[in-house]
């Protein structure tokens, strides 16, 4: 497993301790193995913070900035006083603004916010954590290099190490003929990257003489699930038991982590019967130029306890009848709007795939703007190309379920439940236009 | 005050990777999300018995003011009634607040970092969890013919490796080793490393060759073993079990172990049931019972099942054990889901009753019906 490396630096919020802030993230990106540009965008998304902090939000307060290396990104923590800071810049839709000091310092975000390749503000009591992750650069798989593919009747199931997963990840894009498959199946030196940093974990069919036969994979327990990818399976004739004696592996693996869920939204060359309980499914855009249904599978990892979960009463009949459904124990509590004040402004964090034209919402912040911030993403996200656009709902925090109404007004449709998706259950959306020409 | 204080920080790495557990909720309250009005507990092997009669009027008589004063710190009347039970010294055992307090005993006093302890991938889950979140690595074997594989074992020891956890009979497979298996693997640790024995079910065995680990501490000073009164003597909802060994070795453990753990109730109850002779009996013709009938149905409703001591057996369904759950719940009937144990689509059925066994086997039944046209599993 690579080390994870951490550097810590505590500082406080002046013009002065620039050059600290920024010399701290650039050498630790460099040592950490990102390339120069990386490296470099990533110190300019910090001096954007931090001198944001230091003139708007948190001027004199004290700060904190982790870097952490994984392996095959490098994340920058900043953990500062939450009191005054403007989430709503790091919108994809945020524009420049130039009225005034504050709305000039919050283009600085805007810019840091499309430096990286992703951002995550989470808080912590009085604190906010923003993370800036940039990730290193690598080359796109080349299927021609994938060894030939014989079936594999007798073969054992073992975890294996990070040429297979290479070798496996090319196998995958020459023999599998995917219409949908995750970003990163692109990109071999990165799942290797991933696996030896212990956050994705893989079972390989593999016979005496080394022939791969085929791969599942699935990532490290974070939160309440796990997501696994797969089974995939080299040649069509291999031995038919293959794909449940791989999802065994990873059940056997996961059974005792403490993870609640295994969730399957890349089925791969197909699931065995009677591992999974599909949830539904969700259309996307082929590279073909197609739509292709695809559906999404789960399965508890141990009893089921039972769970509140939070609701606009718009979204009730759906639930009410997925849970039915699915015989989950829920009680379903209404939020409601009462005239309490609320914050003025929404922010969503997007996920985006170009080539495969989809990209999903996540709500960082409900705001009154909720359904013009929705609004401007739509036509933003369309604009850059996607055709598949989703937004995953947590049902465990109230704040989230505001969203319902301009959701539903903006054109999305909640298309299934998935139990425990991250934290509680959690919605997933559809905009409902999505297939007009 | 730091401001940046965070506890996370504080524990320890091994630490950090777990999850806390979180317990099924008490039964009324599972009762009314699933919508049942009467619930047959079939998931956690408890006696559907209950107690011996005797632990039962130890119950009733007890005097509510002795609430106010502290239990013997080491359950001393116990201690002596086990020792006459088996004919051992008092000083020979050591009570816990249930077997898993005295598993925690055993690892703390023989573990230190670097160390490790072995068993199998597909049995109780405490002593891997214990050995864990203390630090510890867990080796693991895999079972062969669902039994624990001595040779498996033997090979995953080295200098390092403190303790052998062996469940006989296996909870969930219910397969043993016998007298002479046992012996010989004893044999083959040669005073390593402890050996564990846990008999959490040995009450329930009726097999000849089945072998009462309590006569084989003078042979072997290094073994150890585990038994608790929450299975067959029904006292779960008290917490009691025991560890014992060799004077000397239940001196080494009882450095570590926590005394006033046990309360008064569970000390007195399981005194009243140690000599409940009758009790084990009858909760054996029940169990007897149970399975004929279990296996039967079971075969009927062409459910592949492993079924061998204790008071338990386990079956394979054609669908995820998890979603067997629920809908079992929605007839009234709790089960034990097996992914947890390494066994995914498997679960584990408690013998109880006949009424409980007939319920069981009607709402399996209905679910194995539903399963065909309406529900969602693939």
């Amino acid at each position: 497993m690579t080390p994870q490396m951490t550097v810590d630096l505590t500082l406080a919020a002046y013009d002065a301790l620039l050059p600290v802030a920024t010399g701290f993230v650039e050498k630790s990106a460099l040592a950490f193995g990102l390339e120069q540009k990386e490296a470099l965008a990533l110190t300019l998304a910090t001096e954007e913070v931090f001198l944001y902090l230091c003139r708007i939000s948190a001027p004199g307060k004290g700060l904190e900035i982790h870097c952490r290396f994984t392996g095959y990104c490098v994340e920058t923590e900043f953990v500062f006083e939450a009191a005054g800071f403007q989430m709503k810049a790091f919108n994809l839709t945020a524009t420049p603004s130039f009225e005034d000091e504050a709305a000039t310092r919050e283009t600085g975000l805007l810019i840091a916010s499309r430096l990286v390749d992703r951002f995550q503000l989470g808080i912590t009591g009085p604190h906010l954590r923003l993370t800036l992750v940039k990730d290193k650069v690598y080359p796109e798989a080349d299927p021609e290099g994938a060894p030939l593919s014989e079936p594999v009747s007798h073969y054992v199931v073992r975890r294996p190490d990070g040429e297979e997963v290479k070798t496996s990840i090319r196998m995958v894009s020459r023999y599998c003929r995917l219409r949908f498959s995750p970003m990163s199946a692109r990109f071999p030196g990165k799942v290797a990257d991933i696996f030896a940093a212990g956050h994705l974990d893989a079972a390989l069919a593999v016979d005496a003489a080394g022939h791969m036969g085929g791969i599942l994979f699935w990532t490290q327990f974070r939160g309440q699930t796990v997501d696994c990818f797969g089974p995939y399976i080299f040649h069509p004739d291999s031995a038919p038991e293959m794909a449940a004696l791989l999802l065994d592996r990873c059940l056997e693996e996961i059974a005792r982590s403490g993870a609640v869920g295994l969730v399957n939204r890349y089925p791969g060359t197909g699931l065995p019967p009677g591992y999974f309980e599909v949830v539904g499914s969700l259309d996307f855009f082929t590279e073909d130029g197609n739509w292709v249904q695809v559906e999404a599978s789960y399965r508890q990892l141990g009893e089921d306890k039972g769970a509140a979960v939070w609701a606009h009463p718009e979204l009730v009949p759906f639930l009410s009848a997925q849970y039915n459904r699915l015989t989950l124990p829920r009680e379903i509590r209404y939020v409601t709007s009462e005239g309490e004040q609320r914050n003025a402004f929404s922010v969503l964090s997007a996920e985006m795939d170009r080539p495969r034209h989809w990209a999903v919402l996540r709500p960082v912040a409900h705001g009154e703007d909720a359904a013009t911030v929705l609004a401007d993403h739509v036509r933003l996200l369309e604009k850059e190309g996607v055709r598949a656009l989703f937004f995953e709902m947590d049902l465990r925090f109230p704040w989230e379920a505001h969203f319902t109404p301009a959701l539903l007004t903006n054109g999305f449709e909640p298309r299934f439940v998935l139990p425990c998706g991250t934290r509680g259950d959690v919605v997933m959306f559809q905009y409902r236009t999505h297939r007009k020409a | 005050m730091n401001p940046f204080f965070s506890p996370g920080r504080l524990l320890p790495r091994y630490i950090q990777t777990f999850e806390a557990y979180v317990p099924s909720k008490p039964d009324p309250e599972l009762m009314k999300r699933y919508g049942c009005t009467r619930l047959y507990r079939l998931n956690n092997n408890e006696n559907a018995l209950g107690p011996p009669p005797e632990a039962q009027e130890t119950l009733r008589q007890f005097p509510p003011e002795k609430a106010a004063v502290y239990p013997s710190g080491d359950g001393f009347y116990l201690r002596h009634a086990l020792a006459r039970r088996f004919n051992k010294e008092p000083e020979q055992f050591l009570i816990g607040n249930g077997a898993n307090e005295v598993i925690s005993f055993v690892i703390k006093a023989f573990c230190e970092q670097g160390d490790n302890i072995v068993t199998a991938d597909k049995t109780f889950a405490v002593y891997e969890w214990v050995a864990r979140f203390s630090g510890l690595e867990a080796r693991l074997t895999p079972l062969k013919d669902f039994g624990f594989d001595e040779e498996a074992m033997l090979g995953r020891m080295d200098d390092r490796t403190k303790i052998l956890f062996l469940c006989n009979p296996n909870n969930p497979t219910g397969t043993y080793w016998d007298q002479a298996r046992l012996c010989r693997f004893l044999d083959r640790v040669d005073g390593r490393a402890v050996v564990v024995v846990d008999e959490a079910y040995a009450e329930f065995v009726e097999a000849q060759d089945y072998p009462d680990g309590l006569s084989l501490m003078e042979t072997y000073p290094n073994l150890v073993v585990f038994r608790t009164f929450s299975k067959m003597y029904g006292l779960a909802g008290l917490r009691i079990g025991y560890l014992t060994g060799s004077t000397e070795m239940v001196d080494a453990v009882r450095r570590t172990c926590i005394v006033y753990s046990v309360n008064r109730v569970a000390q007195d109850a399981a005194v009243a049931a140690v000599p409940a002779d009758g009790h084990v009996l009858r909760t054996r013709q029940m169990v007897k019972e149970g399975k004929v009938y279990l296996h039967r149905q079971l075969q009927a409703l062409g459910l592949p099942f492993v079924s061998g001591e204790g008071n338990f057996l386990m079956v394979r369904l054609p669908f995820s054990d998890t979603l067997a759950y629920r809908k079992l719940m929605t007839h009234g009937v709790m089960v034990r889901t097996m992914t947890g144990f390494r066994f995914p689509n498997c679960i584990r059925i408690t013998i109880g009753s006949m009424e409980a066994m007939e319920c069981l086997t009607a709402a399996l039944g209905s679910i194995l019906g539903m399963d065909a046209d309406e529900h969602t599993s693939r």
